[in-house]
């Protein structure tokens, strides 16, 4: 059957798409500068507790976002830097987001990787920075521990009181004085 | 599936809790008009994933959520095949349908929608300012804190030395006007070593002081008159420009106000754009004095007028030369230094 169209008509529909994504590229890194303008906006007019981001530096395409531990949990009181970097095919797939603090948490590893489904697969493109950190935030306290990336902390999660002692000692020590950091 | 469905359904009839409490309220029958603010609007009329006003309305079929056209296809095309809003399945183009009503009703409200994004452009313009203001207070304050660390270091070095701890007259309180010319010959990177020659403690890190644009000087801190300069200023690119600033010695000595507040840290080294003019230099020193006022390096509070700097250049050790606000620094190196070495120049400062 394919070879019964003529040649042109084949031709044609790649050169068509071609077309079309390089116009997607073409305004992309304007869009995507005023897509982040837009959530840098919200979020500086918003009173979100427990959550901030900036962009680091010059750069609107990396950011540094903190969020708190959310209250009534072992994380209370801990506060965590992330970073967050966006691609010019944003909000299309998701930014690269990581602990800077170190974090002992099951679904975060040593390198400060997060093992988010939204983070991945399930990103969808009406997700932003805000509600990035507000699930990274609750992500803290209701962790997925059948897929761990650390174990020792999937495991020690089942004593809520050994799991707190060793989460603040582990903070202490690695992200130095309580909660001034 | 179909009992989800029915329970939907089911669900669909109970009313919601606004619905059961609500009272009557009258109709409106005069000529009364109730207004939304543009604002909460706004998130009626955006699209979700460009944030942006819609533009080519699309609705999905299914669950009736709104996107611009060109957004959703490229989302399509590039994601899940499901609803950005609620994941419901999308599985092609053809689960979409344009919206032209929407657009009509976006019309309605927003009648020049290139007004709004003009607008629009013009906050974002502000914001980038800002932000690009908030990081350079953010470098200078980091700088004015290295300084006062390295200072207080500094004093406590002398004080296990043994020497006197006075507190450190600075340059400007010993009014010999040879003394001050004893300056940097290097460059670039000592300003430190360059402090200790001129009998002042040490001045931590040099600020360097970035300048892109002449926005960035007159942010919205300082005052935001029509600076002379700023006009001159293009974008003409010229290179940068070492100098060192100092309190006039005669005119600054001891008994001056401001001189007594800032103690050692009266001398700045400053590197900046060769097309800045004098008055951007004394806005820039009411602006570095504003703020360490409000870090606290400063005891006592500064009068509020910190703008009537008078600027002088000494091409020779005992001859200061008054220059004008709209001359460049490029210029006055021009006229009167010619020597490759920072610039030294002087500022003197009266209450009045």
């Amino acid at each position: 059957m394919a070879q019964n169209i003529a040649p042109e008509t084949t031709v044609n529909p790649s050169p068509s798409k071609n077309n079309s994504e390089r116009a997607v590229s073409g305004r992309d890194s304007h869009s995507v500068t005023k897509r982040l303008q837009h959530e840098l906006m919200t979020l500086m007019m918003s009173s979100d507790k427990g959550i901030s981001a900036f962009p680091e530096g010059d750069n609107l395409f990396k950011w540094i976002g903190t969020l708190t531990g959310p209250v009534s949990t072992a994380y209370e009181g801990l506060t965590y830097r992330l970073s967050l970097e966006f691609p010019s095919s944003y909000p299309y797939s998701p930014p690269t987001v990581k602990f800077v603090s170190a974090c002992f948490h099951p679904n975060v590893d040593l390198h400060g990787n997060i093992c988010l489904d939204i983070l991945k697969e399930k990103w969808s493109a009406s997700y932003d920075v805000r509600s990035i950190l507000l699930s990274i935030q609750s992500l803290l306290g209701e962790p997925n521990n059948d897929s761990p990336l650390n174990g020792h902390a999937a495991e020690l999660w089942a004593n809520q009181v050994a799991y707190k002692k060793h989460l603040h000692e582990h903070y202490k020590k690695v992200n130095g004085d309580g909660d001034s950091k | 599936m179909t009992t989800t469905e029915q329970s939907a359904v089911n669900k669909s009839w109970e009313l919601s809790l606004y619905e059961l409490h609500r009272t009557p309220q009258e109709a409106i029958t005069d000529n009364t008009e109730i207004a939304v603010s543009p604002r909460s609007l706004h998130s009626e009329l955006m699209c979700p994933i460009c944030l942006d006003m819609l533009k080519n309305t699309m609705t999905t079929k299914e669950c009736l959520h709104r996107f611009c056209q060109e957004c959703i296809i490229t989302a399509l095309r590039s994601g899940n095949k499901e609803c950005p809003t609620c994941r419901k399945k999308l599985v092609s183009k053809r689960s979409l349908r344009p919206d032209p009503n929407f657009d009509t009703l976006i019309s309605k409200i927003y009648p020049s929608r290139d007004e709004y994004e003009q607008h629009q452009e013009r906050v974002f313009a502000k914001l980038n300012k800002n932000h690009n203001h908030a990081s350079l207070i953010n470098s200078i304050e980091e700088g004015i804190k290295l300084q006062i660390a390295s200072r207080q270091k500094n004093r406590k070095n002398m004080q296990d030395d043994g020497t006197t701890p006075t507190p450190t007259p600075s340059a400007p309180s010993t009014p010999t006007p040879s003394e001050p010319p004893s300056t940097p010959t290097t460059t670039n990177t000592t300003p430190t070593s360059a402090a200790a020659n001129s009998t002042t403690s040490s001045v931590g890190p040099r600020i360097k002081k970035q300048r892109r644009t002449s926005e960035n000087e007159s942010g919205p801190g300082s005052s935001n008159d029509g600076n002379p300069g700023d006009d001159a200023e293009g974008p003409s690119e010229s290179g940068e420009i070492e100098l060192v600033f100092r309190p006039h010695p005669l005119e600054m000595n001891e008994d001056n106000e401001l001189i007594r507040e800032l103690k050692d840290s009266s001398i700045r080294y400053i590197k900046t754009t060769a097309n800045a003019t004098i008055d951007h230099l004394s806005k820039y020193l009411a602006m570095r004095l504003t703020l360490a006022n409000r870090t606290g390096e400063l005891e006592t509070e500064l009068p509020s007028s910190l703008n009537n700097f008078c600027i002088y250049i000494a091409p020779t050790p005992d001859q200061y030369i008054g220059v004008g606000g709209s001359l460049t620094l490029e210029q006055i190196n021009e006229k009167y230094w010619r020597v490759n070495k920072p610039m030294e120049m002087f500022y003197s400062w009266k209450k009045e």
